[in-house]
């Protein structure tokens, strides 16, 4: 027995519930998306929508930009040795990189999927294990996992800045994790201007901005092949 | 009126030796005319079948029976290649063959029973068959039921023979059937395509090239597996890492610790890790415990181990392995070494197999500790192909009478089974990981307890490490030393044999009969040469490169392993006699025309490719469903025609990317 609300009710419903999710909206936002949707339909559903919406855009122009929900400006400072950030900032991933396995290896890992091996009936398996003669109890550590990641970050100021996945972080991967997902940072460590990511300060709340995210995997090969070639001291740039 | 019985072994030392045991020694041994090697072994008998009996037992000398296009075929430029797929087939005795055929003949004239000895296996069961239509041609009543029988035995031991004698069994058409479809498809395809490459190719090669160059549906994959081994070396690029040690001095001894983390290919992110480890100042030990820990005997022996071991404890190739362990067989010192099953039967007397070796040898004292309590049953694997048992000595064997090699061999196996029926080796193992900062660092110490197999089979290494110093959970110390250490990553090595066979066997292509000849093949075409592996200096923890597993990628690791046996049954002592005793394990580097081969086809970008092991790991399955009775040959036969006619179509469409490759590759890189 659902009542029309009105478009004022809906944009304070729709407003509350982003900001309690982390994700702020801004005017502007907003009156983009009101037009997108029928007022009629419950709330709930409109609420899921606009979160739906949100964790698809540039958080630059979509989110507020309240001062306690973004990341200080100095953030990357190597000289600070440490700092705690208080309080819940929102941030989007733009770009992430395995930095536990070599990046040729991850190349040849790609460049299986690409000769269709993955798929079931057409595998090669290259790699004939052999047999692991000790005590049963003792576990076998061959599995194809990736990690430890280093991502880069960036709140809804524009401000970025280079994390580091402490222990894994479920939803962090390259199948599960794409270019734009959207992270709730809360009350993270800061060592020498690197996120240290740890389970309990990261949510994951998702999403994706679908023009970078198809660009960053276009390219990634690539970018693997060339970061493998890359000069001795293998120094990343901040 | 007494019963005559024909029985036919596959070669003539099991002929004799099945003459000899049955008969007692009393044996009358006559001429075959026109063939030297083949002898009729005439005795009495008494089966339990059939009452007494006169008996010859004689030999064919591998497969009977020869196939080939019928004439008007034959010649490379009669007809498209392409025909070859359709075209009839011949089978006919050749020459070489002629005097044992008619051996046959002649024999089978007047015997009422026609008695099957040749080896238990997939082609064996087809010589039978052979052996069947030769004989029945002259004597139609052997077609009766019953009349045409087989034995199923394992080893040439005396009890084993004559217990086998006692209970023989039907041929198995099916898997006979089985084998005919694999010759049937090897020689269309492999015609075909043989042909059809050769021609396409030959005008761009020189000299010694300038000969056939072959296509086999085994060979290809083979063959691409090095290709592709050999281009992930030459693409390698090493990349540096840098990893965390920690030092700490105890008790007069120094534990190094390693990183959970094992290495970062982010300088960065370890200098902050770092950092941070040594503004905590003090590690903390998070865990000690010790736990008993064994290192496990061996699986009973199947070829496929018995070639890679061949390879890397004897360096020897597996086709020398393989004939090696033939003449040990035919000679009746070891069972039969074609087998997948690596689990003993439960009613087999396997103390009995071990007394026998109690009689000499370096493993005596060895022996005689199993049976003085020592004795400890099996491992079982997964695999059993119902046919054979795995690999063991069946007799004792004084060493004098064997050669060198055959010596080298001989006790690889002896030792095998003599680990198998020993216990485990044991230990205890001490873990201890610490916190230091925010970062896990583990070590770990062995203590060898108990040797128990080791001490039989050295080549398996189990030693203790360096003593660990006591630690206590929650102990807190500031570690002697901690610092950044870089290395970088190394290419892989280039494909060893021991590589190549578990590559083949995991992928199914080739079965446990027909991977060593699939080898030998490629380097006799000179598709691949083999050159020992470069020193490489061992590596300990310390040191600065450490080679990267590659991903394992995420699939279902089934062991099916298809089974036809397409080995060429010719005579012993068959072409490629390769010297074994090479030092050094040895490495397959592609030729020019490997490489070429391979890219070619790998670049006609087809979703199947001929130098990927689906094709072949399907026919493999097929054949398998045959012997089941799945599937029959026909249409097996008809299905992979069809399969290989659309790969053939689109390869004539394609031909200018192989000659483009050849160009590239043999052409350009010559002179």
């Amino acid at each position: 027995m659902a009542t029309t609300a009105s478009t004022s009710e809906v944009k304070n419903a729709i407003s509350q519930y982003l900001t309690s999710k982390n994700v702020p909206p801004t005017q502007a936002w907003l009156r983009d998306f009101l037009p997108s949707i029928r007022l009629n339909t419950p709330i709930v559903a409109l609420q899921k929508t606009a979160l739906f919406r949100i964790l698809c855009t540039d958080l630059r122009s979509s989110v507020s930009q309240a001062s306690s929900a973004v990341l200080p400006s100095d953030i990357s400072a190597p000289e600070v040795k440490e700092r705690r950030l208080d309080g819940a900032i929102t941030v989007q991933v733009l770009d992430f990189e395995d930095i536990g396995h070599s990046r040729w290896s991850q190349v040849e890992n790609l460049e299986a999927v690409e000769r269709g091996e993955m798929t079931k009936g057409r595998e090669i398996i290259r790699v004939a294990d052999e047999e692991t003669n000790t005590d049963p109890n003792h576990t076998a550590t061959a599995e194809a996992s990736s990690g430890p990641h280093k991502l880069l970050l960036q709140d809804a100021k524009g401000t970025k800045v280079y994390a580091f996945e402490m222990e894994a972080v479920s939803g962090v991967g390259v199948q599960q994790l794409a270019i734009g997902a959207k992270l709730v940072l809360r009350d993270v460590l800061v060592a020498r201007g690197v996120v240290m990511l740890q389970a309990r300060s990261v949510e994951v709340l998702g999403g994706k901005v679908e023009a970078w995210d198809k660009k960053w995997r276009g390219e990634r090969k690539e970018m693997l092949k060339r970061k493998a070639g890359m000069r001795e001291d293998g120094g990343q740039e901040g | 009126m007494v019963t005559k019985v024909l029985c036919v072994a596959e070669k003539p030392s099991i002929a004799k030796a099945v003459a000899n045991h049955l008969s007692g020694n009393q044996v009358t041994t006559r001429n075959v005319t026109g063939n030297v090697y083949t002898k009729n072994y005439e005795f009495h008998y008494n089966f339990a079948t059939w009452g007494n009996c006169d008996v010859v037992m004689t030999s064919v000398a591998g497969h009977l029976l020869s196939h080939d296009f019928a004439s008007q075929y034959r010649s490379w430029r009669s007809c498209d290649p392409s025909a070859l797929f359709e075209a009839t087939i011949d089978t006919f005795v050749e020459d070489g063959k002629k005097a044992i055929s008619k051996n046959i003949e002649v024999q089978a004239r007047y015997a009422q029973i026609l008695y099957i000895w040749t080896d238990c296996d997939r082609e064996g069961e087809n010589i039978g068959s052979e052996i069947r239509d030769v004989a029945t041609k002259i004597n139609q009543r052997l077609r009766d039921p019953g009349k045409t029988v087989r034995a199923r035995f394992s080893n040439i031991e005396r009890a084993h023979i004559i217990d086998a004698a006692r209970n023989p069994v039907p041929l198995d058409d099916a898997q006979a059937n089985a084998v005919a479809s694999r010759i049937e498809l090897d020689l269309r395809i492999g015609a075909s395509f043989t042909r059809n490459l050769t021609l396409s190719i030959q005008h761009m090669l020189q000299g010694e090239e300038k000969r056939v160059v072959s296509y086999g549906s085994c060979q290809f994959p083979t063959l691409g597996f090095v290709v592709e081994r050999y281009f992930r070396v030459r693409n390698f690029l090493p990349e540096p890492f840098w990893t965390i040690k920690v030092m700490h001095e105890k008790e007069g001894i120094k534990v190094n610790f390693r990183w959970a983390r094992n290495h970062l290919f982010d300088r960065m992110v370890v200098v902050i890790l770092f950092e941070r480890c040594l503004q905590a100042k003090t590690a903390k030990v998070t865990k000690v415990s010790t736990k008993p820990t064994s290192k496990w005997k061996p699986l009973p022996l199947t070829t496929v181990e018995l070639q890679k071991c061949g390879s890397r404890f004897l360096r020897m190739d597996s086709h020398r392995v393989m004939q090696l362990a033939e003449q040990l067989y035919q000679r009746g010192w070891i069972s039969y070494p074609r087998t997948e099953t690596d689990q003993f039967d439960r009613g087999m007397d396997l103390r009995a197999l071990v007394q026998k070796q109690i009689q000499g040898g370096p493993w005596r004292q060895f022996a005689q500790g199993l049976l003085d309590g020592g004795f400890s049953a099996p491992r079982n694997g997964r695999n059993n192909d119902k046919a054979h048992p795995p690999i063991h000595p069946v007799n004792f064997v004084d060493p004098s009478v064997l050669t060198h090699e055959e010596q080298r061999v001989h006790e690889f196996v002896v030792r095998r089974f003599l680990a198998c029926c020993s216990q485990d080796a044991r230990g205890s193992k001490t873990d201890i990981s610490i916190l230091y900062g925010m970062e896990t660092f583990s070590t770990s110490g062995l203590v060898v307890l108990e040797r128990n197999y080791l001490d039989v089979y050295p080549y398996d290494k189990w030693t203790s490490s360096q003593d660990l110093p006591n630690f206590r959970e929650g102990e807190v110390f500031e570690p002697a030393e901690a610092r950044i250490h870089d290395g970088k990553t190394s290419p892989p090595g280039y494909l060893t044999e021991p590589e190549l066979i578990s590559l083949m066997d995991v992928n199914g292509i080739g079965t446990d009969a027909t991977m060593a000849e699939h080898i030998a093949k490629i380097k006799e075409r000179a598709y691949v040469e083999t050159r020992p592996r470069g020193r490489q200096p061992r590596r300990d923890d310390e040191d600065v490169s450490e080679e990267e597993q590659p991903f394992k990628p995420e699939v279902a690791r089934g062991r099916g392993r298809g089974r036809t046996a397409g080995r060429g049954r010719g005579g012993r002592g068959g072409g490629n006699a390769r010297g074994g005793g090479n030092s050094g394990v040895q490495e397959f580097i592609p030729t020019t025309l490997g490489v070429a081969l391979i890219e070619g086809y790998e670049n006609m970008g087809f979703e199947i490719s001929l130098a990927k092991p689906f094709l072949r790991k399907e026919m493999e399955l097929k054949m398998k469903a045959i012997c089941e009775g799945r599937k029959t040959g026909r249409e097996v036969v008809q299905e992979t025609i069809d399969q290989y006619r659309a790969v053939y179509a689109r390869t004539q469409q394609r031909l200018d990317v192989l000659r483009a490759s050849v160009q590239r590759y043999v052409v350009a890189g010559n002179g």
